[in-house]
């Protein structure tokens, strides 16, 4: 067994897991944090995407042990108790979603985008999602709803310089 | 998966003393991104699985981009992103830039190695082509120390390389004569995105100016042979040759024979030995068009 502490979403958790343990199966079921889905489980689906030390990755391809020290960023860290993020409202607003299963990656990689590039071209957003499969929706509407919200971002006051 | 001890590597040389314990006694795999090695563990048979994993992750010594008295050094742990968003490589070599953006998805290039993706060793292998146009060295190193080749010999089959057990590569090295030669990097896949190559070419030359003739000329060819291969006849074609569009369109007719394409459910052989011709001209024209920009910046601009 390894002991794995890793900061999600901002609060030290600490869990013994064997050794090949990947870091979804660590969130999943040892933090019972379900966001972050088990899809194909080799990378190629993208429905596990969280953000580690600010880069979104697949923790179904990434030891528990390696994130050990890290700050991970799972879907549930997006929301408070009082709001939506503002990507959340978005894909709300535009139904961006259907079963909703690919949602939580999707939305971590639009995250991590933004983070990255706050006016992303229409062709960065594609390229920021090429990891992230979605088989009912489609992505125009999720496309228009990260638009929407990198558009609402550059409409606010840019921060006074010193 | 089968269950496996990890056990964490500080530097490259603590990977190697480990390597060099567990070695004799144990199945071993080295982990760095764990995009090529967790994936396919998760489908091993039970004889093909490691008993212990050696975890390479934190080995910053790895980890750096820089330009040594060698040549453009690039650690085994430099991942596809970070290739992306090197000011030194993007200067020198925006070909490596464009070959990491075809691999994988942002998660995988945020993970995955260009060591990884080397010793993977596939014959379709994104980050190949280029190094191996660019004369690439790799350095790998053993219980004995450091040896150094060419990565077209380090690729020696499909999913097979000259790196022994107990031995690490440690690094990617382009040398100081081909520090910022021209070079071009094109894939076909079947999609934009997280597509394998059916068929991946770059090309690299340096022009003499004087005669405009091509000089070292190298064309390297992914996933249409057991590994990635130079086009060497289409390369003896160039050498001191006139750079003209014919020229490159029968260097591309060339480079098909140098292949061994093979028909898969992807694509026929056929099919991969018409990309081969297409893919070979573009590459070099795209090479040339590198160096078109370099001889006049402002030019460009007005």
């Amino acid at each position: 067994m390894v002991t794995v502490t890793v900061n999600v979403n901002g609060e030290p958790r600490t869990a013994s897991v064997p050794p090949e343990t990947t870091l979804l199966r660590l969130l999943r079921e040892q933090f019972n944090l379900t966001g972050a889905k088990l899809g194909c489980d080799v990378g190629d689906c993208g429905a596990c995407t969280v953000m580690v030390d600010g880069k979104s990755v697949n923790s179904c391809l990434m030891l528990a042990g390696q994130a050990d020290g890290r700050d991970v960023l799972t879907i549930e860290g997006l929301a408070t108790l009082e709001r939506l993020h503002p990507l959340q409202e978005a894909f709300e607003q535009l139904g961006s979603l259907q079963c909703g299963f690919c949602g939580p990656g999707i939305l971590m990689s639009a995250k991590a985008l933004l983070d990255e590039n706050p006016d992303p071209s229409e062709q960065d957003i594609r390229d920021a999602l090429a990891g992230n499969l979605c088989r009912c929706t489609g992505y125009i509407k999720m496309i228009e709803a990260i638009q929407g919200v990198a558009r609402a971002d550059g409409a606010r006051p840019a921060p006074k310089s010193a | 998966m089968k269950a496996f001890e990890v056990v964490a590597a500080r530097d490259a040389r603590h990977a190697v003393a480990l390597l060099a314990e567990h070695t004799p006694t144990a199945k071993v795999k080295v982990i760095a991104g764990g995009t090529d090695l967790l994936a396919d563990l998760k489908f091993a048979s039970a004889s093909h699985a490691p008993d212990v994993v050696v975890d390479i992750s934190r080995a910053e010594d790895l980890r750096t981009i820089a330009v040594t008295g060698g040549g453009l050094s690039i650690g085994a742990l430099v991942t596809h992103t970070e290739i992306m968003a090197s000011p030194a490589i993007r200067e020198m070599f925006p070909a490596l830039v464009d070959a990491a953006h075809t691999i994988g998805a942002v998660q995988t290039r945020n993970l995955g190695t260009l060591g990884g993706n080397l010793v993977t060793a596939v014959p379709s292998v994104d980050s190949g082509p280029t190094l191996v146009a660019l004369d690439a060295q790799v350095t790998v190193l053993g219980p004995g120390g450091e040896r150094r080749m060419p990565l077209a010999e380090f690729f020696v089959g499909p999913r097979r390389t000259a790196l022994k057990p107990d031995e690490l590569l440690v690094e990617i090295l382009i040398p100081t004569e081909n520090l910022g030669k021209p070079a071009c990097f094109l894939k076909f896949g079947l999609r934009k995105g997280q597509a394998l190559a059916l068929v991946n070419v770059a090309a690299s030359f340096w022009v003499d100016a004087k005669t405009q003739t091509f000089r070292a000329p190298r064309v390297a060819l992914g996933a249409v042979a057991p590994k990635v291969i130079h086009a060497t006849s289409a390369e003896a074609y160039l050498e001191g040759r006139a750079i003209a569009p014919e020229a490159m369109a029968e260097a591309g007719r060339l480079a098909v024979g140098d292949a061994k394409p093979i028909s898969d459910f992807r694509a026929s052989a056929e099919y991969r030995k018409h990309l081969i011709a297409v893919l070979t001209r573009r590459a070099l024209e795209g090479a040339y068009d590198v160096w078109q920009k370099k001889q006049s910046p402002a030019g460009r601009a007005r």
